[in-house]
């Protein structure tokens, strides 16, 4: 376990900066750690598909494939890794409040 | 109850180094001479700069615990020869040092006077901890979920599905020929391919890559829609049992969809863990050939099947070797031999090839959330060597290390592109249209 602190909030993370307890949460949480990880400023684009990460992990406790970011925001693959450098899981998962994706991510 | 069960582990661990037949770890347990020449060799001592993470010294750890339970002069006068307890404090030291402070990257044996197996003596200390419970938690979960789904990322068998006609999808749009095919369960086929979960669940450009490739060729192949993992982390956590388990749904599946060769997918320790290691897990032999997807493209290369135009990837680009394909894999040569075909603008890092440093994620690291900040730091050799290099492409045929880079480049701001090989070769791939009659 860890804390990570930004802008005077902190919070609790595992060794990779994810989320201890998903449940804290919320669209100002996401908008902190984007920021740490230098993405200022979310833009429509970035909060599609995190809205998409998070309902996926509300129902059904995981992230989604790729393919499901994809098809439900209209997004291209290159943009979504342009959107965010760090990639789908440890960039925009990580946003989202998850836990870390087990396995080479 | 708790004790008992704690004294029980540590006699099945310290067996394991009850083995006065097995003449290799004999001779890596007692043949260091302390030189020291191996401590330059290893990222973590160059990165952090404490005696502790020398390779000698995790060495020291296991060979120290043998001399106290199975050397006369040992088990008489302890401190006088370095023999140490296998105790809480001892167990600790292991988990932080055998698990969170070496990659299994075997830079060090190459610098090693004498060539003790440093990375052989570290799995044998993990094989102790695995016995005695002591895996870092999200190691094993990772392990865990490979053995409970098939594969270590947990994907569902029908969102790999739909996945996988997803990129078919593409495929027939891209290639402009409806017959375009990424084929499932098929069987028959001259190919088994397989791939890293990250793949399908994250990072699908390399399947389409790859399976422009084999439109290109004309090949005969399938992947599996349920074991298609080509890892096995099982060769990390040190679980022999789990290993076993793990290397056993490939080597079932390939016999049930009568598959003739397997190709390892851009993974470099899945390869090793597969294709040397394999058979002693399964305590049998391969009736199927078995290579890498780095010597397939290369044979592809050689005989004409595909052809190839460089001048398609003209920017700078440079190649991480990963550890598990180059330095102890022996692939150097194949694989600036189809890069050298695919682009036009190549620069070495310092050093290269068999002397290349580990991108810092190996050994099962990058699933230990446990040493994260170590591994960053120890990461930024490998940043410096790829600033140098004036690169805006870095290349290299293992997903975990592709993943490491991301996370370097991210954290070093490197501004490059990270690619496998199977994403250069298809940018490069020249692909006749087919028109049918
Ligand atoms: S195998 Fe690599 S990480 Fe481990 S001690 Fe040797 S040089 Fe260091
Ligand atoms: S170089 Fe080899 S012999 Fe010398 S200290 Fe390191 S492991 Fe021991």
């Amino acid at each position: 376990m860890a804390l990570l602190e930004i802008d005077g909030r902190v919070f609790d993370v595992d060794g990779d900066g994810f989320l201890t307890d998903p449940q804290i949460w919320n669209n100002e949480v996401a908008e902190l750690i984007a920021k740490a990880d230098g993405i200022e400023g979310m833009n429509d684009k970035h909060w599609s598909v995190i809205k998409i990460i998070r309902d996926n992990f509300e129902q059904h406790g995981n992230a989604p494939m790729i393919r499901k970011i994809c098809q439900e925001t209209g997004l291209k693959l290159r943009e979504i890794y342009e959107l965010f450098p760090l990639g789908p899981a440890r960039g925009a998962c990580k946003i989202a409040g998850l836990p870390k994706p087990d396995g080479c991510v | 109850m708790k004790s008992a069960d704690n004294k029980k582990r540590r006699e099945e661990a310290l067996e394991l180094l009850n083995q006065a037949e097995n003449s290799k770890l004999l001779t890596n347990l007692n043949a260091c001479v302390r030189c020291g020449l191996c401590a330059q060799s290893c990222m973590y001592y160059k990165a952090l700069n404490e005696p502790r993470f020398i390779p000698s010294a995790k060495v020291d750890l296991v060979s120290s615990i043998y001399r106290r339970y199975y050397t006369v002069t040992g088990k008489v006068a302890p401190a006088l020869f370095g023999a140490k307890s296998l105790d809480q404090d001892m167990e600790e030291r292991m988990v932080d040092l055998l698990f969170g402070a070496c990659t299994m990257c075997g830079r060090c044996v190459k610098h090693c006077s004498i060539g003790v197996d440093i990375p052989f003596v570290v799995r044998k200390g993990r094989e102790m901890l695995a016995v005695m419970d002591m895996v870092p938690k999200s190691l094993q979960s990772t392990v865990d979920a490979a053995l409970n789904t098939g594969n270590n990322m947990a994907i569902p068998q029908e969102e790999f599905v739909d996945t996988i006609k997803w990129m078919e999808e593409e495929l027939v749009d891209e290639m402009g020929d409806p017959e375009a095919r990424i084929p499932l369960d098929e069987t028959d086929k001259e190919l088994f391919y397989t791939l890293n979960p990250r793949e399908p669940k994250f990072f699908p450009l390399s399947i389409s890559a790859m399976a422009k490739i084999f439109y290109a060729a004309g090949e005969s192949w399938t992947l599996s829609s349920k074991f298609y993992d080509v890892t096995n982390y099982g060769f990390f956590n040190a679980n022999n049992g789990e290993a076993a388990q793990i290397a056993g749904y490939l080597y079932d599946e390939i016999h049930k969809l009568r598959g003739k060769r397997l190709i390892l997918g851009e993974c470099g320790h899945g390869s090793r863990a597969h294709k040397w290691e394999g058979p002693n897990y399964l305590k049998k032999g391969y009736d199927f050939d078995i290579i890498t997807v780095v010597e397939l493209i290369g044979e592809y290369i050689r005989t004409g099947k595909i052809v190839l135009d460089k001048t398609l990837n003209s920017v700078k680009h440079t190649i991480h070797d990963p550890c598990n394909l180059v330095r102890n894999g022996g692939l150097v040569n194949e694989i600036r031999f189809i890069v050298n075909r695919s682009v036009s603008d190549l620069i070495e890092m310092s050093p290269y090839g068999d002397d290349n440093f580990c991108c810092g994620g190996g050994g099962g690291s990058l699933a230990m959330s446990e040493y994260n900040d170590r591994r960053l730091k120890i990461g930024k050799i490998k940043a410096d060597q790829i600033a140098a290099t004036g690169a805006k492409v870095v290349i290299t045929p293992c997903h975990n290390c592709v993943d490491q880079l991301l996370q370097i480049n991210h954290t070093y701001k490197l501004g490059v592109t990270i690619k496998t090989i199977a994403e250069v070769v298809a940018d490069a791939l020249v692909i006749e249209k087919r028109i049918k009659d």
